[in-house]
């Protein structure tokens, strides 16, 4: 049953272009920051080993192309998902806006067995603008929505700075772990529906 | 009537041109058959249209017509869409081109999303996209029918609407009825289609729905959950609010393909009176078209055997020419005559093909590649076009809101000015209604991405590195003002790095928009909305794999990477993230020659992926290890090898590796009446 492979947990990065998804990334994996970034074209990942209870695990974060455009490319990398992290910038409002644009986007694609269990974690990044002053998105709101949602988990970060980048990533990676059937790695393609009724609900991280 | 409807037609000639000519006749056909006819084999038409049609370019035609049906056999659901033979009107469309389209039953287990247009202008059309990724090219129902064609589905399979994305419904095909009735009781907020008529219907919808107009809603008066659907849709196409806003984007289109049907006629020919000066290049432009046939070249040359793939391998593929030292001042010189024309331009070409050019002949040269400039110009033509197009540019800027200096003023000629005059007219005559600021606010969003974009492009290379570089408000300027020139295209991600090399080269903002235009005629599609282009691309290149490397395509098709998204960045960007800034701009100038094939870029990943084949099915290679490897291969690509494998391959498929390649796939040009995008306005403008 408890498998002695390291298991492969893999993690969406989703949000507008531009809040920060590569930035949140790479700070997380590298601990670099990088004013340079390019655009992300398709998509590609990072991974990092992490650690739980004495067990190792690969986490496998995908970063993607932030244009609406692009979102059919989704099917093929959302698939087998076990947590999606939606990114907004809190100087932008319209990029918060979207949030539940991107959330539905991923529900539909990567058709998760639970749909309304199915683990996220929302980021409000680049609080170091400007002092905080330009900020639009307040965390009361931000907050509000997640509620609504669920109860999906909220860090507010600063991938430029590393503020809370690891805290949001372990949380991240904890609830990535929460949605893992023990057995298997991957889901199977269609929707299972018998074993789609665990009763877990994402209620927020205690970490 | 009744009795053809037992016998499968659709391979007659006759009886599928009968079909074409009398809609009225042809449903009579359809109401009766879609109760009764059986396949054989215990299998059982469920639904059954006629034109339904594919657009594999913008040219009506090369349209391919045919039939959808839906097939049941034992529990399963199956679509088929198979086109109708003897009915090529183009010559250009082979029987190959349309066996490449034929949809051969595919089961609705392989299906994942069906994403559903019905646009307020234009035909209705689907987009069928597998559990794969891969996506058929949009079904356009010339007989209307897509509703019917979606609640027959829904009687067999389970469909599921978002409430988010009302035109998309996702296709389960559960086997146990148990599990149907627990799906829906876990997904209630996505089941909008609740109940589906039990008898077939049918009425008339096809004569009705003949100009797409979506007036089909009295026609299923069946259930009453059906009734209340079509009236929320009809809520939904009446609403004024967005019929203003429809109205706005809709002249913004009108006067963005005026003015690129202007600049078509500099580019691309089709003379008219204004433009007598550029009639000689108009005609020349058709002499290059036709040497620039792929198939011609291929033919020439005696085509090798297709060898084993993996005897193939060892040898490394390295017979393609040597590469040859770019091309320099002086042996330019020897391909121009004294005016400065081109005198001979596919020996021009093929020198370009096997050694690029020197940096600084490059401005001139890519103007004449990239169609800015035309062969037989002369110096004097080419300094004429310049600042003919430079005076147009300042002209769209003034009309378009961007900020840019120098707004000339230009005044002759009757297109152009036309357009400058709409285009000011419109900007000038919008009341700003609280929709249509909504839509302006679209335009902020829009212009906000291109910012976004600028300053990650390249900033490592010194002519965009450093605060406050002038260069980078350039790259800004020519992309939003590209954004309203081609209006429905829009700025699409991906598009920075294609003009940076190209400002980089030119050094000029005028002369990089009009070179940018150029390019994107080429390869907007690749950008469009819905993806159309890239779907081809991708398409293409698993057909050429499949033919060229028959073992590599299995190996992929075995860990379910035939949808080539591994591939997608070296398709969208052309290589310009793989390679070094230097390697770019040769292998570009290499593709535009068009030696050989307009697709020379899909043999550049046939070659490249061949060369790590090895490594790829030795290492066992999933999606995701494969995509990161791909990703990594950036910054490690020998241009000069692969561009001789790939001329290799390319000779090697000859006829065969052309067949692969749906017409139309970018860059192939237009080549006939219209030089236009046939880019649909969608729901939302970014």
């Amino acid at each position: 049953m408890a498998s002695r492979r390291r298991m492969l947990l893999k993690v969406i990065i989703l949000g507008d272009s531009g809040v920060g998804k590569t930035s949140l990334m790479n700070q997380y994996v590298n601990r670099k920051f990088s004013n340079q970034y390019k655009a992300t074209i398709g998509a590609d990942f990072l991974t990092k080993e992490v650690q739980f209870d004495d067990r190792l695990f690969t986490l496998q974060i995908w970063d993607t192309a932030g244009q609406e455009r692009f979102q059919s490319l989704g099917v093929a990398f959302y698939r087998g998902a076990d947590c999606c992290v939606l990114v907004h910038d809190v100087n932008v409002m319209k990029s918060f806006d979207n949030l539940n644009n991107w959330r539905e986007e991923f529900l539909i694609q990567a058709s998760p067995s639970d749909p309304e269990n199915f683990p996220f974690v929302v980021l409000g990044n680049k609080v170091d603008v400007d002092g905080g002053n330009s900020r639009v998105v307040s965390e009361k709101k931000a907050k509000a929505w997640c509620a609504s949602k669920g109860n999906i988990p909220y860090f507010e970060t600063s991938a430029k700075e590393g503020f809370n980048v690891d805290a949001a990533f372990e949380c991240i990676a904890r609830n990535a772990l929460k949605n893992e059937p023990e057995e298997e790695i991957y889901l199977p393609e269609t929707i299972d529906v018998a074993s789609g009724g665990r009763p877990q609900r994402s209620t927020g991280c205690e970490c | 009537m009744q009795e053809t409807e037992i016998h499968d037609l659709s391979d007659d000639a006759d009886y599928a041109a009968s079909q074409q000519q009398g809609s009225a006749s042809m449903m009579r056909c359809e109401s009766g058959k879609r109760s009764s006819s059986n396949e054989p084999g215990g299998a059982e038409v469920v639904y059954m249209k006629d034109n339904v049609t594919i657009h594999p370019t913008q040219f009506a035609s090369e349209r391919i017509s045919g039939r959808l049906k839906l097939i049941k056999q034992s529990s399963s659901l199956f679509m088929t869409w198979i086109p109708y033979k003897g009915k090529i009107t183009n010559a250009r469309l082979s029987e190959k081109d349309m066996n490449l389209y034929t949809i051969r039953a595919v089961p609705f287990a392989d299906v994942r999303s069906i994403r559903r247009h019905t646009p307020a202008f234009g035909w209705q059309y689907i987009i069928v996209v597998l559990s794969s990724g891969l996506a058929f090219p949009p079904l356009y129902f010339y007989n209307g029918g897509v509703r019917e064609f979606l609640a027959t589905v829904k009687q067999h399979v389970v469909l599921l609407r978002s409430a988010e994305h009302a035109n998309v419904f996702l296709v389960n095909d559960f086997q146990n009825p148990l599990q149907q009735t627990l799906s829906s009781l876990e997904l209630p907020r996505a089941a909008s289609l609740s109940i589906v008529p039990s008898t077939p219907v049918s009425g008339g919808e096809s004569a009705s729905q003949e100009n797409g107009e979506g007036t089909d809603v009295d026609v299923l008066d069946g259930s009453p959950s059906i009734r209340q659907f079509y009236r929320r849709e009809r809520q939904k196409v009446h609403d004024p609010a967005r019929d203003i806003s429809m109205q706005v984007l809709e002249k913004f289109s009108l006067v963005t393909k005026f003015a690129r049907e202007a600049t078509s006629h500099l580019f691309w020919g089709t003379p008219t009176n204004d433009f007598s000066l550029f009639e000689r290049g108009s005609s020349n432009l058709s002499a290059i078209d036709s040497s620039q046939k792929p198939r011609d070249d291929v033919l020439g040359i005696p085509v090798p055997v297709l060898p084993d793939p993996l005897e193939l391998d060892k040898l490394s593929l390295a017979w393609g020419k040597p590469r040859q030292p770019p091309l320099g001042l002086e042996e330019w010189a020897t391909f121009l005559d004294s005016e400065g024309r081109v005198v001979d331009s596919k020996a021009l070409r093929k020198r370009i093909f096997y050694g690029g050019v020197e940096h600084k002949l490059r401005k001139e040269v890519w103007e004449i590649l990239l169609g800015y400039q035309s062969y037989e110009s002369t110096y004097a033509e080419k300094e004429y076009q310049s600042i003919l197009l430079s005076h147009l540019l300042g002209c769209v800027n003034g009309a378009s809101l961007v900020p840019f200096e120098g707004n000339g003023v230009w005044r002759r000629g009757g297109a152009c000015v036309d357009f400058v005059v709409s285009f000011t007219n419109l900007c000038a005559g919008i009341s700003i209604s609280p929709e249509q600021e909504k839509r302006f606010t679209k335009f902020r969003e829009r212009k906000g991405l291109i910012e976004k974009d600028v300053v990650r492009t390249d900033r490592s290379i010194s002519f965009y590195g450093g605060d406050g570089n002038a260069n980078l408000s350039f790259l800004h300027n020519v992309l939003l003002t590209y954004s309203f020139y081609n209006f429905d295209l829009g700025y699409c991600q991906g598009m920075s790095d294609l003009l940076s090399p190209i400002l980089f080269v030119m050094e000029d903002e005028s002369e990089s928009f009009w070179c940018f235009v150029a390019l994107m005629e080429r390869l907007g599609p690749n950008f469009n909305r819905d993806q159309n282009g890239m779907h081809s691309q991708l398409f293409a290149l698993s057909k050429l794999v499949e033919l060229l490397d028959a073992p590599l395509h299995n190996y992929f098709k075995q860990k379910d990477c035939l949808n080539y998204f591994i591939c997608f960045r070296w398709i969208l960007l052309q290589f310009k993230r793989e390679l070094e800034y230097d390697q770019t701009m040769q292998l570009w100038e290499v593709l535009w020659t068009h030696h050989l094939s307009e697709h020379l870029h899909l043999y550049v990943c046939v070659a490249l992926l061949k060369r790590y084949r090895g490594k790829i099915i030795g290492e066992q290679m999933e999606f995701d290890t494969l995509l990161k490897f791909i990703n990594e291969l950036s910054g490690h690509i020998d241009i000069d090898v692969t561009l001789r494998d790939a001329e290799a391959l390319c000779l090697c498929a000859g006829e065969n590796g052309s067949a692969c390649i749906p017409p139309g796939t970018p860059p192939s040009l237009p080549r006939e009446d219209g030089f236009l995008f046939n880019s649909e306005l969608d729901d939302t403008v970014l």
